[in-house]
């Protein structure tokens, strides 16, 4: 991956969005280099401080005692976590690139990976609230953390995708609809399977 | 035949979007106040008619009879005449219908603080309201169909179809399931007991969702959308197949209201199978509406109302999904009884109910009194507070639901219960206070509206409009 | 296509149009709700299942008036955690009284239905009044104008009467003694009448294996 890029990714679109998005646009990188090279990375960050957070501290979801689990139904966890956000990120991409077409905007997939990366940057980044697993606590984080990502999606789309801003808006908001969803359907299953025996143990 | 006919009866319209507007203020304001008490339940202040238990279904019964059925009536009355290419059948009997239905709403609101309550959800009016309700909605009735059967242009549109559904659904749920035995003048009992009146209620309850929330709201879309977009819809094809599969399947999903209670299995199973079937035409009608509007893309330039029906589309897609997602066994044991289905709830109600009718009054304010609107500034605030006031309490009820859910289910390593109900619903504090704050900036967002069309409409009166020469190809032979 | 040319003579005519919605939309709830409305099970109360007296009656009334159905369930389901919790799963047959149901949607409050007989009439006096002084933690509301007010007796009759002819078996001294039984009481006796007797009409050795499977 061009190193530009992964400078500008990495602090730019932190108080500079506007401009990584326009760099975006001059280029085509590979969709394999960035995620290689940078989202794999950000992917990490969740699993990794929630097992950490978890073991250290146990998970809280409000009430009275902590859940300490064994380091193993951790590791399982956290690779199950790992696997979701994998898919997530994936399959938002490949989204994006397929309605590309309808909204007039770039399919270079590589370009679409690297907006998903840097929407998706805030969350990963913010995922440090896991180190204290409390429920409460990490919604309040990443709620205004999900705010600022709805923003770069919105502000992006149109510069580094290069389509008119009425365009990328309706681009954007069906993202929003098809996130949405994905946020809905991994709240089921994951309730499917912990029903279904995977995980502490329920009275059903 | 007076000149009067030869206009559309556009006056009763705009009073109708004027006392929607009004209800959604005064609903949702009940709805942060019982918000506010789960909270801090001392702000009843001793009072029994502030009390919680009264409340809430005023804010339910305002949203849906006041705010909901005001916004349909009036977008109803406004579009089946231009389908139709004549003024509104039965004028007189349309202003008192609008007017009687005020009352009604008013009065029953009342009543219901006073405490005259069937506990049956969303039907809590009893009998003489019921009564009342029966009459005005043959009313609306006679009114929709009479402009049809008058019609000048022969296809009857697809959004008189949704409509259409909308008023004769209704209205056999309603008279069904509001059957009772009056006992007093203020009071009944229901014709059916027990896990009949379940099933019935929830036949019932499901499918005002269903018919009303969703079906009238599909209808205001099937005519707004392309108006506003400037183009037609996609995919006839699509509607008519969506339209019929929608009727016939949401009917069969009341049952997943009842998962693991004392009614049969075959019953429940089939609930959630018709749930899950009902996915298909819900989203059919979706990517109607995205691929609508995504040819129509210019018009955002100038039209941010826009963007109030792109989002809302967005939420029903949602909605629509995590609804028969809701009504699988495994998920609904966890989400029953919880704010979870608040949650869900709200999704549709503030992301695709509420979004959609501000986003068509946008577009129809102004043009009933042929002006631009006061301010568009204004109406882009508000797009972004409603955005996330319902983003806002969507997260704060699926975190405290699925907590609920859980915590209530958990086992400890002996096979006890490992939390006390007490403590769960304590710690449920932080995010029914997100939920207040999401209900503020709703609410908020809805009064921006309401000056917004004060300030449009002010000293304005309804332009008149002549319904246009219909294409003889097209027209109905009288 | 020939469907399609069919459905344009609905479109064109109003009066198929709405015999069409009709039909479509009723075939479910005759398939689901008519049924029920004939199955012996939902029909038969269970052993220790009786109508409600005239002050359990008047204190169910009241329940229904002040909306405690919204926080507060009546209906445990066939869960482990749950029975665990509360008793015995609710059986239909326990519910052939009860007009209208009152299983609810929400707990924002525990689950009511086997409440009877858990706590002593003076606890729910007191939490009744100030569900904080027994709770700390309680949302509740607070209804102190139960204590207040005597149960209203000149409509008891014409509510037994009413529910006889639904069906509920209530003989004549019933419904004549009915406002001499509610004579002196506050809705607030009448209230916790009704909550001592919920769920106790259900026997769960004399019961056999039945209900829903989880």
């Amino acid at each position: 991956m061009d190193r530009t890029i992964s400078r500008y990714l990495f602090f730019r679109t932190l108080y500079e969005p506007k401009v990584t998005f326009e760099v975006l646009a001059e280029s085509d990188p590979s969709a394999w280099k960035v995620f290689s090279g940078y989202s794999v990375w950000l992917l990490l960050l969740p699993p990794v401080f929630s097992w950490i957070g978890a073991y250290n501290f146990g998970w809280r979801l409000g009430a009275a005692e902590p859940l300490m689990l064994a380091t193993s139904t951790l590791t399982l966890i956290s690779i199950a976590y790992f696997l979701t956000l994998l898919f997530g990120f994936y399959s938002t991409a490949v989204i994006s690139r397929w309605m590309a077409a309808t909204y007039g905007a770039s399919s270079s997939f590589g370009r679409h990976a690297a907006l998903i990366t840097i929407v998706g940057q805030p969350l990963a980044i913010a995922s440090v609230a896991h180190l204290f697993p409390n429920v409460f606590f990490n919604v309040l984080v990443m709620i205004p953390t999900m705010l600022w990502s709805m923003y770069l999606l919105y502000s992006g789309i149109p510069i580094a995708l290069e389509t008119p801003p009425e365009r990328g808006m309706l681009m954007a908001s069906s993202l929003v609809g098809w996130l949405l969803v994905a946020a809905v359907s991994l709240l089921g299953l994951t309730m499917g399977l912990w029903t279904a025996g995977l995980g502490p143990a329920l009275g059903v | 035949m007076t000149t009067q006919q030869q206009y559309y009866q556009d006056e009763v319209v705009k009073r109708l979007v004027q006392f929607s507007v009004a209800w959604a203020v005064v609903a949702m304001a009940a709805g942060v106040y019982v918000a506010a008490e789960l909270l801090w339940p001392t702000i009843d202040f001793g009072q029994p008619w502030l009390s919680f238990g009264r409340l809430r279904p005023l804010h339910t019964n305002g949203i849906i009879f006041g705010f909901g059925v005001s916004a349909l009536m009036a977008t109803a009355f406004y579009s089946v005449q231009r389908t139709s290419h004549v003024p509104l059948f039965a004028p007189r009997l349309a202003w008192f219908v609008c007017y009687a239905w005020q009352l009604l709403v008013l009065l029953g609101g009342l009543s219901l603080l006073i405490g005259w309550n069937t506990t049956k959800e969303y039907a809590e009016l009893e009998w003489p309201f019921d009564i009342a309700i029966a009459v005005l909605w043959v009313s609306f009735a006679i009114i929709f169909f009479g402009t049809i059967a008058r019609r000048r242009i022969r296809p009857i549109y697809i959004s008189n179809w949704f409509y259409g559904a909308l008023i004769i659904v209704i209205a056999m749920l309603h008279i069904v399931n509001s059957l009772a035995l009056p006992v007093s003048l203020t009071k009944s009992y229901s014709l059916y007991a027990g896990a009949q009146d379940a099933i019935v209620q929830w036949w019932y309850g499901h499918n005002a969702v269903g018919f009303l929330l969703t079906g009238g709201f599909l209808g205001m879309l099937y005519y707004f959308l392309p108006k506003h977009a400037g183009r037609p819809i996609w995919s006839y094809k699509l509607s008519v197949i969506s339209f019929w599969a929608f009727t016939y399947s949401y009917i069969w999903a009341g049952p997943h209201h009842l998962h693991y209670n004392a009614i049969p299995e075959w019953v429940q199973s089939l609930g959630v199978v018709m749930s899950l079937i009902l996915l298909a035409p819900s989203w059919a009608t979706l990517i109607n509406g995205v691929m609508t509007v995504s040819t129509a893309w210019e018009k955002l330039k100038t039209d941010p109302a826009l963007k109030f029906i792109v989002l809302s589309l967005a939420f029903y897609g949602l909605a629509t999904f995590e609804g028969p997602m809701m009504s699988i066994r495994s998920v609904n044991v966890v989400s029953h009884f919880t704010d979870w289905t608040i949650g869900h709830v709200h999704s549709g109600a503030l992301g695709w109910n509420a979004m959609i009718t501000y986003g068509t009054f946008y577009y129809l304010m102004p043009r009933l009194v042929g002006t631009e609107l006061y301010s568009t500034r204004l109406a882009n605030v508000h797009f972004w507070l409603a955005l996330a006031g319902t983003m806002l309490y969507i997260i704060s009820m699926w975190a405290a639901g699925v907590s609920q859910g859980l915590l209530w289910l958990s086992l400890d390593d002996t096979g006890e219960l490992a939390f006390g109900f007490r403590d769960i619903m304590a710690s449920m504090a932080p995010y029914y206070g997100l939920r207040l704050v999401a209900g503020l900036i709703f609410l908020g967002g809805t009064l921006l509206m309401a000056y917004n069309f004060y300030m449009t409409t002010r000293s304005r009166t309804t332009v008149r409009v002549e319904p246009p020469i219909v294409d003889p190809a097209y027209g109905v032979v009288t | 296509m020939k469907a399609l040319s069919l459905h344009k003579k609905l479109e064109e005519n109003s009066a198929l149009l709405i015999f069409g919605i009709l039909l479509v939309s009723a075939i479910g709830g005759l398939v689901q709700v008519l049924p029920s409305i004939y199955q012996e099970s939902l029909r038969t109360p269970e052993d220790g299942t009786r109508p409600y007296s005239a002050v359990e009656l008047t204190g169910r009334d009241i329940y229904m008036r002040e909306g405690c159905a919204t926080c507060h369930s009546q209906q445990i389901r066939s869960l482990v955690a749950e029975v665990e919790r509360y008793g015995p799963y609710s059986r239909a047959g326990e519910f052939v009284y009860d007009r209208p149901f009152m299983w609810g949607s929400k707990r924002t409050g525990p689950d009511l239905h086997r409440i009877g007989g858990k706590y002593s009439d003076d606890w729910h006096r007191i939490h009744l009044i100030d569900p904080r002084s027994v709770i700390p933690a309680s949302i509740m509301p607070a209804y102190p104008w139960l204590a207040e007010r005597p149960v209203r007796t000149d409509d008891i009759q014409a509510k037994l009467r009413g529910l006889r002819t639904l069906g509920h078996p209530y003989a004549d001294e019933d419904i004549d003694n009915a406002p001499a039984e509610l004579e002196g009481l506050t809705e607030l006796d009448a209230l916790i009448t009704y909550l001592q007797m919920l769920g106790t009409g259900f026997d769960e050795s004399a019961a056999g294996e039945g209900g829903n499977s989880p």
